[in-house]
């Protein structure tokens, strides 16, 4: 997919800017804080509704406004469809799809997008919720029926927890909870499994040989391979009949997938405690390079390509490694301070930012 | 908005028609414009039916549906199956399964469902209501709730309350709807009527 032209108001640092987009190759470049990486997520927000960084709708309001817009043009088989991303100070997000409201999940079924930057290394270095949300933004971007899965159980547990705080029957959300989670559980252990397999061979060679291990962590109390849904259901009842009391003291639902985590390892050692910043740096390309072949196999489409300054940190050949791993796609935004690594100089279009101005430069 | 300031009862009629549902301040404006430009015949039909809704329009004691007269119309129809009663959330939900002609029971509206994010808890709904109606004739509860984590909850902690007192408690059936094309159903009613299929 390709994003043709972006309209933005009042969106970070820039006020008012019409922009159109090539094909192939779009560089940003300039000073720091000029706004490079905003545009990029004012393009990534306008395919998928959200903030590539996982931030809320308040923080990407430009200073003192209260209204912010994207909208443009985006192609899908070189089909044209426009797009808006609207949100005011208080309320919630409204998006259009050629005039018509839809709901925020209509863009991840139209739409596919893979950005990575900097922030990616906290799927490494961070706290489990940070690799439950990595889980369901990529899951939610193969599957349509996880992600309403994913929003009901969400819906469900947040019932249940205000049960728990309103000393109110909490175990009325239960079935649901065990509907909604063993299936996402069950889509997590197989989701993670692909991703183990096809993100390895992309460690190994920009590492040059390091070894690079994957295995989910589910809460329940059940094999990670697992992949009879029955079994899931029933691990789920048990852990829920065991922790009742646990629920009702720390007045919380304590079982079920919002516990998950993803168990990593670099070299033989825990990721988290014992990985170097080059080391999560890497992992993280390659967990992305692997999302996007898988994702461009799943759709039949080139998911649209955010790239936010990941060449600073590596050396010449892990460049060219990136490079090669992102073939195949039909358009990439990437930002830089420096010059563009030598294979995305060459038919680039390139893009000067000045405080929260653009321009085109050949 | 600053253009009605001297226009205290125009911003009064705006205000009130913007606390009704689906509607915003701009609909507001244009729905108290378009009153200001009316006959004044149909102006003063409109007040009066509102305010004769509200004097004469309540609910049935039986079943808390909407009614003009107490108890409703169906609650006193002969041709009624009476050991039969639909449970649904709201009086909305009994006008559709009467403009669907296929139900020939009794309804009972409760009056919202259980959602503890809301405050709203089983003391809340008409449910000692329902159980009062049990010692009648009574043979079957069809719990038709909505099919979302409220509804399904609600209907849960009915069924958990009225099973052990002897009644047949059902649930209306999830699927896909009748007349339309598998492949525009979504993903998640399509793996619902899945599992619910049956035997052809």
């Amino acid at each position: 997919m390709q994003v043709r032209s972006v309209t933005i108001t009042s969106f970070r640092n820039f006020e008012a800017l019409t922009q159109q987009f090539a094909p192939g190759v779009n560089v940003f470049f300039g000073a720091n804080g000029s706004g490079k990486t905003n545009l990029l997520e004012a393009i990534y927000a306008l395919c998928l509704g959200r903030s590539q960084r996982g931030v809320a709708d308040t923080v990407l309001l430009r200073d003192g406004a209260e209204v912010y817009r994207l909208a443009g043009e985006l192609t899908t088989d070189s089909r044209s469809t426009h797009v808006a991303v609207a949100y005011q100070k208080g309320g919630r997000r409204k998006i259009t799809i050629d005039e018509v409201p839809v709901r925020p999940a209509e863009l991840f079924e139209r739409f596919c997008a893979v950005a990575a930057g900097p922030e990616d290394s906290a799927i490494l270095s961070g706290a489990p919720s940070q690799r439950r949300l990595f889980l369901d933004l990529h899951l939610s971007q193969h599957s349509q029926t996880y992600l309403k899965e994913l929003v009901a159980y969400q819906r469900a547990l947040a019932q249940k927890n205000a049960a728990l705080k309103g000393r109110m029957d909490a175990s009325l959300f239960d079935d649901q909870l065990i509907d909604y989670g063993s299936a996402i559980t069950l889509r997590r252990a197989a989701f993670v499994r692909e991703l183990r397999e096809a993100s390895r061979p992309y460690y190994r060679d920009i590492s040059q040989g390091e070894a690079f291990d994957m295995q989910y962590s589910p809460e329940l109390e059940t094999d990670p391979e697992c992949d009879d849904i029955a079994i899931i259901k029933a691990a789920f009842v048990e852990q829920l009949e065991r922790n009742r009391d646990r629920e009702m003291y720390q007045k919380t639902a304590v079982v079920g997938p919002h516990r998950d985590d993803l168990a990593i390892s670099i070299a033989g050692f825990p990721a988290r405690t014992h990985g170097s910043q080059g080391q999560w740096r890497t992992a993280a390309v390659a967990l992305k390079l692997a999302i996007y072949r898988m994702l461009t196999d799943k759709r039949r489409m080139a998911p649209l390509l955010v790239l936010d300054e990941i060449f600073a940190e590596l050396d010449d050949y892990r460049t060219s490694a990136l490079i090669s791993g992102f073939s195949g796609f039909e358009q990439l935004f990437l930002t830089t301070a420096v010059e563009p690594p030598e294979p995305l100089r060459t038919n680039a279009t390139r893009f000067k930012i000045t405080a929260g101005r653009v321009e085109r430069i050949g | 908005m600053a253009m009605f300031a001297s226009a205290g009862t125009i911003e009064r009629l705006v205000n009130a028609l913007a606390k009704l549902p689906g509607v915003g301040r701009k609909t507001a404006a244009r729905l108290a414009f378009h009153i200001l430009k009316m006959p004044q015949q149909e102006a003063v039909e409109l007040a009066e039916v509102i305010l004769e809704v509200k004097e004469k329009v309540g609910f049935c004691a039986v079943c808390n549906n909407i009614s003009e007269t107490d108890p409703c119309a169906v609650c006193t129809d002969p041709r009624r199956r009476r050991d039969v009663i639909c449970v649904v959330e709201q009086a909305m939900d009994v006008a559709a399964l009467e403009k669907a002609e296929g139900f020939v029971g009794l309804f009972h509206v409760l009056g919202g469902r259980l959602s503890p994010l809301d405050g709203i808890g089983p003391d809340d709904l008409k449910i000692k209501e329902l159980l009062d109606r049990l010692r009648g004739e009574v043979s079957e509860i069809i719990l038709a709730t909505n099919p979302n984590v409220e509804g399904e909850a609600t209907a849960t902690y009915l069924a958990r309350l009225l099973r052990p007192m002897g009644v047949k408690v059902t649930r209306i059936a999830r699927g896909l709807p009748v007349g339309s094309d598998l492949e525009y159903a979504d993903s998640v009613t399509l793996t619902r009527a899945l599992e619910g299929r049956q035997e052809y």
